[in-house]
């Protein structure tokens, strides 16, 4: 199985909790035959890197330097993260599956499934009523937005405790049945992760 | 080369959505392609009313989802707005039976999404350049501004040619974002003189009759009120041009400067010979352009100058500053009058001498029609535009993307 993995920080650009679980996440998935690629951010570090433990990884800058706010530095990065998806797509000929974890990477998921039929996964570490409550700005629905069309056009959704997967179906009205728990870091979490992805390409290829 | 090409336009305007000049451009663009054999997808914003996929002329519109909730800044709205054009133009092409061969952009309204689609279909991407904020702005001021032009900069980057619709264009996005000369294509915009065939006919004496005294010439302007269309110097050259001649200055458009432009007007205590119309229907500009005696572009900036195009068309004599893609429209005294850019003496002497002088009216009345009907015709400009696809084309042919 080929996985690519989009997130917004991985080592060494470690933002909050994500880059290193990330890491942990992508290593383990090497080890037990999983081929993973990381695309992320950085703006220095750009081009593709091979850790010793066995993950690809691809980091890429925002082509637009000047910015007025984290939603437009997010928007035109993510043409990027399209361009260098698209590259391992063309190179290897085929992609069985993305896991985009948050919001940021949601945009070029999307249009990847659309133009290529790569099913991707939506795992969620954080969402935006959590991170900025009872704000409602134009900028904060924005975000909503994303969020929420990554749940629409995700062939999974997982979240890492019961309570967010709660919350994804409270807030967003996401059916639990397409919510999966994965407990990290204890002995099921790589073999519950691997069955999800199965599950999502499974069904990927079934809806194309 | 085989016989029929599969290009996607992608623009934030085309008909019945009209915000400025890239709409029309892309209405008789993309039909005259069709007449050429291209197969023309276009993929654009929705407006209310109409419908989400039609054929128009032969040409295949889409009309995507143009994201309506509130967004905190236009330029954010933009970004917005490509995240679902993307998503859609590349559910589009998947299914399409044909594979696109060109992805055409037009402005950086759409570079994001069409750089994307340029990526993920590995499929060359051409851009036409209508204007650029640097230009715009006439410098870089705010992150707002210079986020827009390196937006700009970055689509150029990602395009296999740029087009631009004149030669001064060319210089100025060579220069804007540094390009090589030979990524820059000329290919000039077109007009269409068969619009106003029908009115040749009509008696538009009582239409007339609504903006000016049967006594008054009308000096006709058309376009937004804003700082970079000069609207203010043809407002100041307004007392100047009386001295000598009775004319109604019809001011059509609107935009941010209106309300100064009114108070100036009125300080001046000319209301009874400035006609601010507001927004007119395109049946009524047509008409107004048929009627006036002379039609007048007073721009600081101008990428090409649609608008002195059409009313060339219109047969009306035209005066425009001297400057951008307006220098290269008008032969002073010959197709036109040429004043000095935001010059108001300078702009008032040459309405005031074509108002005054028949013989010079007719001339360049008649030597304009003749130049819009050789060079800025619809069918020679898409047979170019065909050229540079196909030339694309027979480049990326041999690249490893084929």
């Amino acid at each position: 199985m080929r996985v690519i993995i989009f997130s917004w920080e991985y080592p060494p650009r470690v933002i909050g909790k994500l880059a290193e679980y990330v890491s942990n996440l992508s290593a383990r998935l090497v080890k037990s035959k999983v081929e993973t690629y990381v695309v992320t951010y950085h703006d220095t570090m750009t081009g593709v890197a091979e850790e010793s433990n066995g993950v690809k990884v691809i980091r890429v800058a925002n082509p637009v330097q000047t910015h007025i706010s984290l939603l437009t530095w997010v928007l035109t990065l993510n043409q990027e993260v399209e361009r260098v998806a698209s590259n391992v797509f063309y190179q290897t000929k085929h992609i069985d599956l993305i896991d985009v974890h948050d919001w940021h990477f949601v945009p070029a998921a999307v249009t990847l499934k659309n133009a290529l039929g790569i099913p991707f996964i939506y795992s969620v570490e954080s969402l935006e009523d959590h991170r900025s409550p009872s704000a409602n700005q134009p900028f904060n629905m924005a975000i909503r937005g994303i969020e929420w069309l990554g749940f629409y056009e995700a062939q999974e959704v997982s979240t890492k405790t019961e309570w967010m997967q709660g919350e994804v179906n409270r807030l967003y009205q996401v059916p639990k049945e397409k919510i999966r728990v994965i407990t990290p870091n204890v002995n099921s979490w790589i073999k519950n992760t691997i069955e999800t992805y199965s599950s999502a390409v499974e069904t990927g290829v079934k809806n194309k | 080369m085989k016989d029929t090409l599969n290009v996607m336009m992608l623009s934030w305007e085309f008909p019945p959505r009209v915000i400025g000049g890239i709409s029309p451009h892309m209405y008789f663009l993309s039909k005259s392609l069709a007449k050429n054999g291209v197969k023309v997808h276009v993929v654009t914003c929705d407006f209310p009313g109409a419908p989400t996929n039609e054929v128009i002329d032969g040409v295949e519109v889409h009309r995507i989802d143009s994201y309506k909730n509130p967004s905190p800044d236009f330029a954010t709205w933009v970004y917005l707005m490509n995240l679902n054009m993307q998503k859609e133009a590349a559910a589009i092409v998947a299914r399409l039976p044909e594979k696109i061969d060109v992805f055409h952009a037009h402005d950086w309204l759409v570079a994001t999404a069409s750089i994307g689609l340029k990526h993920v279909f590995r499929k060359p991407l051409l851009a036409t350049m209508h204007s650029t904020e640097i230009g715009r702005r006439d410098g870089l001021h705010t992150n707002t501004e210079r986020m827009i032009h390196e937006t700009e900069g970055w689509l150029t980057y990602e395009a296999w040619r740029v087009i631009c619709c004149s030669d001064y264009m060319v210089q100025h996005v060579k220069w804007a974002f540094g390009l090589p000369h030979d990524k820059l294509v000329m290919v000039p915009n077109g007009v269409n003189p068969h619009v106003y065939d029908d009115l040749e006919k009509q008696d538009l004496k009582a239409f007339r009759s609504k903006y000016a005294l049967p006594e008054e010439k009308i000096v006709l302007y058309v376009g937004r009120l804003v700082y970079e269309k000069g609207i203010h110097v043809l407002i100041n050259a307004v007392p100047k041009v009386l001295e000598k001649v009775n004319a109604k200055f019809v001011i059509v458009g609107t935009g941010y400067m209106k309300e100064q432009l009114a108070n100036i007007v009125k300080s001046m205590g000319l209301e009874h010979k400035v006609l601010f119309t507001g927004f007119e229907e395109e049946a009524n500009v047509l008409k107004l352009q048929k009627i006036a005696d002379v039609a007048v572009v007073p721009s600081l900036f101008e990428p090409f100058g649609i608008v002195a195009l059409e009313a060339m068309a219109a047969k009306s004599p035209v005066v425009v500053s001297d400057t951008g893609g307006l220098s290269e429209i008008v032969d002073h005294e010959y197709t036109g009058m040429k004043a000095y850019a935001n010059d108001t003496e300078s702009l008032a002497w040459a309405i005031t001498k074509v108002l005054l002088d028949e013989n010079l009216r007719r001339r360049i009345q008649e030597n304009a029609y003749k130049k819009i009907l050789e060079k800025y015709d619809w069918n020679k400009i898409a047979q170019q535009t065909r050229q540079t696809y196909e030339g694309v084309i027979g480049e990326y042919s041999k690249s490893f993307w084929a």
